[in-house]
């Protein structure tokens, strides 16, 4: 449900929640994201390119992750944003604090 | 142990067995997995035809769950072992069914599925009263060992947990639904109406409205992520947290202060809240709101033109030191403003598309009542919602 995608480089790891992101699978996504900071991976890309659904719960998870990343010195990014994805941010504003990136390539590269 | 002879007359208060049996809620809806577990355990433990959880009404037995090759059937109560085994707080053994005179002439024994072994152990509901019970039968006669009983009680206080912890969510749930407004504001000029229904028992929503000092209706909806008893508790957490803030001036200081308070707690449990905090201001026909991410806002004026005010900053929980600012919707006769929860989408098709279908209602209703009553309905007959729905509307009277 949730790959961990660590051949981006040795501080980089790029996440993947496949499906739907609901509070079924929000701990797993904290956890992954904790067990990648651990491991000195700071720079955290969660790809939603087949994330086709996310809830409030999701979105907590996400938002988690961003502040543990950002404790550890590094940095939580978000790619390819379905669109009920990209509604769900917008509407809280959270676009705000997670700017939303084309790719994983860009959200890398900070586009 | 009874003997075959001993006549047991049922000491208990029968309609109060009835209504602790009605109050945990489990008779209806059929199987659940939380008792379809102990079952299999129970049934590959013992090695039995089939093990299963009962339930006992005032005329019949209830096959809550089952599990082996033996199939069950429901059946009057008269001839239900399970009967027998309500009437006393131990453990009832019957060996060989054939030579208990209490049990020869059941169908169940003399026909099919031919139980000769039953074992069972009495459930409770409420005030102790008996409601079923897990019990084991075979179709051949066998012992039963003091170890057996001991581990038969030990599952059956296991299926007791799981019917606890519903007769506690219920108690939660009568608790919650206290700390939603009672009466409708009296507010000159305005009809203010609103509903809250979780998806559970209990759930992360409420809403709140309460007058302040200088005449303003304070307006408050929010909705706590998550669902069920964790997110039921932040909720009682952010509304005393929101009514203990300033009730005169501005909802966006006043959404500040909140968020200030809340936001260690909100960290430490890892929760965030989207929340719209208003103040209704009937002589200049004002309403000033602040938003925490929550943008779930329809204005829909008296011409049927509909739209989403402005919304404004983050959900609280997401950072430390953030400021909320007010706006500010100034409403003319028959224009009615409405705050919801995203629950309130799931009766439609979940998208920002149902925003128009929402905005149509309210232009179909001829009051504020009537709006939320609609709502109500709409989200009764979708049989199992996933979110919690809330609404709350102001309109101003033509």
């Amino acid at each position: 449900m949730i790959e961990l995608d660590t051949e981006h480089g040795p501080d980089v790891a790029v996440v993947r929640p496949r499906g739907r992101l609901t509070m079924v699978h929000a701990a797993d996504l904290r956890a992954v994201v904790a067990e990648a900071l651990a491991d000195g991976r700071t720079r955290v890309v969660i790809d939603l390119a087949h994330c086709e659904f996310m809830d409030s719960s999701g979105l907590g998870a996400i938002i988690g992750g961003l502040k543990a990343a950002r404790q550890a010195g590094g940095d939580l990014r978000i790619a390819a944003l379905q669109p009920q994805v990209m509604t769900v941010l917008q509407l809280t504003n959270l676009d705000r604090v997670l700017r939303p990136h084309g790719s994983v390539a860009e959200a890398l590269r900070g586009d | 142990m009874q003997t075959a002879l001993e006549v047991t007359a049922p000491a208990v208060d029968e309609p109060a067995r009835l209504r602790a049996l009605e109050m945990l809620d489990v008779l209806h809806g059929g199987s659940e997995e939380r008792f379809d577990r102990i079952t299999r355990m129970a049934q590959a433990l013992f090695g039995v035809s089939a093990a299963a959880v009962t339930l006992v009404t005032d005329s019949v037995q209830v096959h809550k769950s089952q599990h082996g090759p033996m199939a069950l059937g429901d059946g009057p109560r008269e001839t239900a072992f399970c009967d027998h085994t309500i009437r006393d707080a131990t453990t009832l053994v019957v060996e060989d069914a054939t030579a208990d005179e209490r049990f020869s002439h059941f169908p169940s024994v003399t026909g099919s599925p031919h139980i000769r072994f039953y074992a069972g152990h009495p459930l409770t509901g409420a005030g102790g009263h008996r409601v079923g019970a897990l019990c084991l039968v075979d179709e051949n006669p066998r012992t039963f060992t003091d170890a057996e009983q001991d581990m038969l009680a030990e599952l059956a206080s296991w299926v007791q947990r799981e019917l606890d912890r519903t007769a506690e969510l219920d108690s939660a749930a009568r608790v919650q639904r206290a700390l939603l407004p009672r009466c409708v504001p009296t507010v000159a000029g305005y009809e203010v109406a609103g509903m809250c229904m979780p998806a559970g028992s209990v759930g992360g929503d409420f809403f709140d409205w309460y007058h302040s000092p200088d005449g303003h209706l304070v307006l408050t909806l929010a909705d706590v992520m998550g669902k069920g008893l964790p997110a039921s508790i932040i909720m009682a957490t952010v509304r005393a947290v929101m009514r203990s803030t300033t009730r005169d001036g501005d909802p966006g200081h006043a959404l500040t202060e909140a968020a200030a308070t809340l936001h260690d707690d909100l960290e430490r449990t890892g929760r965030l809240v989207t929340l719209c905090h208003a103040q209704l201001d009937p002589a200049r026909n004002e309403l000033r709101y602040a938003d925490a991410g929550h943008g779930l806002m329809l204005l829909v004026r008296a011409d049927g033109t509909a739209h989403r005010p402005e919304s404004g900053g983050l959900p609280l929980g997401v950072l430390a030191d953030q400021t909320w600012t007010e706006s500010v919707v100034h409403l003319e006769p028959g224009d009615t403003a409405l705050a919801f929860s995203d629950g309130l989408l799931d009766l439609y098709d979940g998208t920002l598309d149902s925003l128009e279908q929402i905005a149509e209602v309210v232009r179909d209703c001829v009051d504020a009542t009537h709006l939320i009553d609609r709502f109500t309905v709409l989200a009764r007959r979708l049989g199992v919602r996933v979110d919690d729905v809330t609404v709350v509307a102001v309109r101003r009277e033509s």
